[in-house]
Parts: C-alpha cells; structure tokens; sequence
C-alpha cells in the first residue's frame, strides 16, 4: 500500500500533462478490455448462431470478419469515451483525461480524428513512444494530429485526505497545505 | 302560572314582573328561526375588519402572552407521536439536498473505500514512475525541467520564474 510520501506527490499535478507510464498504462488497459469484452461478444455471436443454425460457428475463423469487428468495436470505444467525458475507462482508472492543446473539453471530431490516428501510433508504437517522452508536453503522434493533450485529472487532494483518514481520523481534520513538500 | 308569595316589599313588585314577562316572551321567542332569517354574510361585509385590527395593539397582545407557560402545556412527545415522518421524507427530495452539501460526497467516499484505496495506490505509483522517467529523459537530454511547461495554459497557471528553481515539473523521488 502507499506510503506517507506517495499520496502528497501527486498534490500539485492535476491538470498537469500526464507521463508516458501512466499513459501506457492506461491504454494498455483499455486494448485489455476491449480484447475481453470482443472475445466476450464473439463467444455470444458463436452460441447464438449455433442456436439458430445448428451448425458450429466460430467468429473468430473469419479473419477479415473478426478483424473489421475488432477494429469496428475499438473504434467506437475509444470515439465514443473520449467524445463523451475525455476519458476511456483505462484513463479513468489511472486518473488521466483527453483536453484540448489549450486545456478546453475535447471534440467530437477531434475524439475521432485522435482515435484513427491511435491506430498509427500502435503500429509504430516504439519510435511514437520514444518521441513521446522526448517531446515537452509528453503529446504523441495521435495528440498532436488532433490537437489534444492527456492531463492527470484525479483529486489527489482527496485522495490524500482518504490516505490520512485511514491512517489516522484525527490527522484528516488538520489543515491541508497543498504546498507541503513530499518526504524524500 | 300559579301565583307566588312575594317576599320583601311592594317595591321589588315591578322587578318580579318584568322577569316574568321576560322569561314569557324568550319562551315564545323561537331563537333558531330568527337567527336562520339572519344573512350573515352580509352582516360581516359591513364589518370593518382592517378597522378593527388596526385598533388592535398586536405587540401589547404579544407582550401579554406567557409562551413559556404555554410551552410547558404542550406535550411535546404527543405532538411528535402524530407527525408522520415516512410521510414527510417521502416528500423530501434527498437528492437535491445532497447535491447542495459536502454529504454527498462523503457518503460516496466513504462507501467505496476498498476500490478508492486501490485506486489512490494505482495512480500515485503512475506518478512516481512519470516523474522518474522525466527527471532521467531531462538528464539525458540536458534539458531543464523548468523550460518545460507544466500544462495547458487553460488548467495549469504559468509558472513564475522564482518557483520554477524550487519545484520543477515532475521533480519528485518515485
């Protein structure tokens, strides 16, 4: 579990431009969940044509058909995630969020322009994440094609105050200072 | 009637008789029909009523009143015994009300203690492992961390050139 000095570090952060490890995190995640939810789907496509047909089915001995759904399903996950509230679920469990380059709330045109590009990115995921993390504002190929930036968005200020109320309840009603240095 | 004695003198004589013809005369009186013919209504409309609260000093009847003596007569507990409290907190719109306040959130915080830890642990280590892997890239580099801009200009404030030595972006042990 967290140590005293780990919560308080991320105090300042948010909103700041989020590093390559939680990002990869995050997107790992999401290509995580979007392969079981598609194996999911397609082991309810193969029981619901062989209920129907009687004849075994499987989608995944379609390649072009499995594939084009794969892509299809990515897609519309990231599109429709990033267009809706900024975040994917992968995002949101690492406390991330898709802005503007400016910090204003992300389009629709731009969550799709960003979700085509990401299929580039993974393609030529080595030298896209060595740029990455040279690049000042840590904004990859796909961000910089849709004019986005990835910022840390958790309330690390709650999240400090949940780490001292489990700790002690007493230290969760003293004062914060958002200026207190971490431990080393 | 039969006749009575009087007693005392002739000069309660024409006392006595005017009770009786009194007491004959409301006994033939029939009351209810007379007040029936009555029209009240009209009768308060002719009733100046502004007139008469304005002659009233409220503040002198207010002063006049005892309310401790009358809360004391209130049975508290009987009056609390016929509220109907499901009644009134169906009619609530608790919803709306923890909106407004700090309540809701605790609640929520609270609540989803395990899940919120495990996530608070996630994203902290993230963090310390972005931090390491910019101070490093900005030492292989040989870049300064305070040329680097800390976010969007719409969430993160330039930072001031005397802050900036002090706290660099992501400066931080992992």
């Amino acid at each position: 579990m967290a140590t005293p000095s780990e919560l308080p570090v991320a105090e300042s952060l948010q909103g700041h431009y989020a590093g390559v490890v939680s990002r990869l995190a995050a997107l790992a995640a999401d290509l995580g969940l979007i392969w079981g939810l598609y194996l999911l789907a397609a082991a309810a496509v193969n029981v619901a044509v062989q209920l129907i047909s009687g004849k075994t089915f499987d989608l995944t001995s379609h390649r072009a058909a499995s594939a084009g759904a794969l892509v299809l399903w990515g897609f519309v996950y990231f599109t429709y995630q990033w267009t809706l509230s900024g975040k994917t679920v992968g995002m949101a469990v690492l406390g991330l969020r898709v802005v503007q380059a400016d910090g204003s709330s992300v389009r629709g045109r731009q969550a799709v322009v960003r979700t085509l590009v990401l299929g580039i990115s993974l393609l030529f995921f080595i030298p896209v994440g060595i740029a990455m993390v040279i690049q000042r504002e840590r904004r990859a190929l796909h961000d910089l094609a849709a004019h986005t930036a990835v910022v840390y968005s958790w309330d690390a200020r709650a999240a400090r105050l949940r780490w001292l109320a489990r700790q002690d309840p007493a230290a969760s009603a003293a004062p914060l200072d958002a200026s207190t240095p971490p431990a080393a | 009637m039969s006749p009575r004695r009087v007693p005392g003198g002739l000069d309660r004589l024409p006392q006595m008789i005017a009770e009786q013809v009194v007491n004959l005369v409301m006994e033939a009186i029939d009351i209810n029909a007379i007040v029936a013919k009555v029209d009240v209504d009209a009768l308060i409309q002719k009733v100046d009523v502004n007139g008469i609260i304005e002659r009233v000093d409220v503040n002198d009847v207010v002063q006049r009143v005892d309310v401790d003596d009358i809360l004391q007569r209130v049975d508290i507990n009987a009056l609390m015994a016929r509220v109907d409290v499901n009644a009134l907190v169906a009619n609530m719109d608790i919803d709306a009300l923890l909106e407004q306040t700090e309540l809701g959130s605790i609640i929520a915080r609270s609540t989803t203690g395990v899940f919120t830890e495990v996530l608070d642990v996630i994203r902290a280590q993230g963090v310390g492992l972005d931090g390491f892997v910019a101070r490093w890239t900005n030492r292989v580099l040989r870049r300064k961390p305070s040329s680097i801009p800390l976010g969007p200009p719409l969430l993160v404030a330039p930072r001031a050139p005397a802050a900036t030595a002090a706290t660099p972006a992501l400066e931080v042990g992992s």
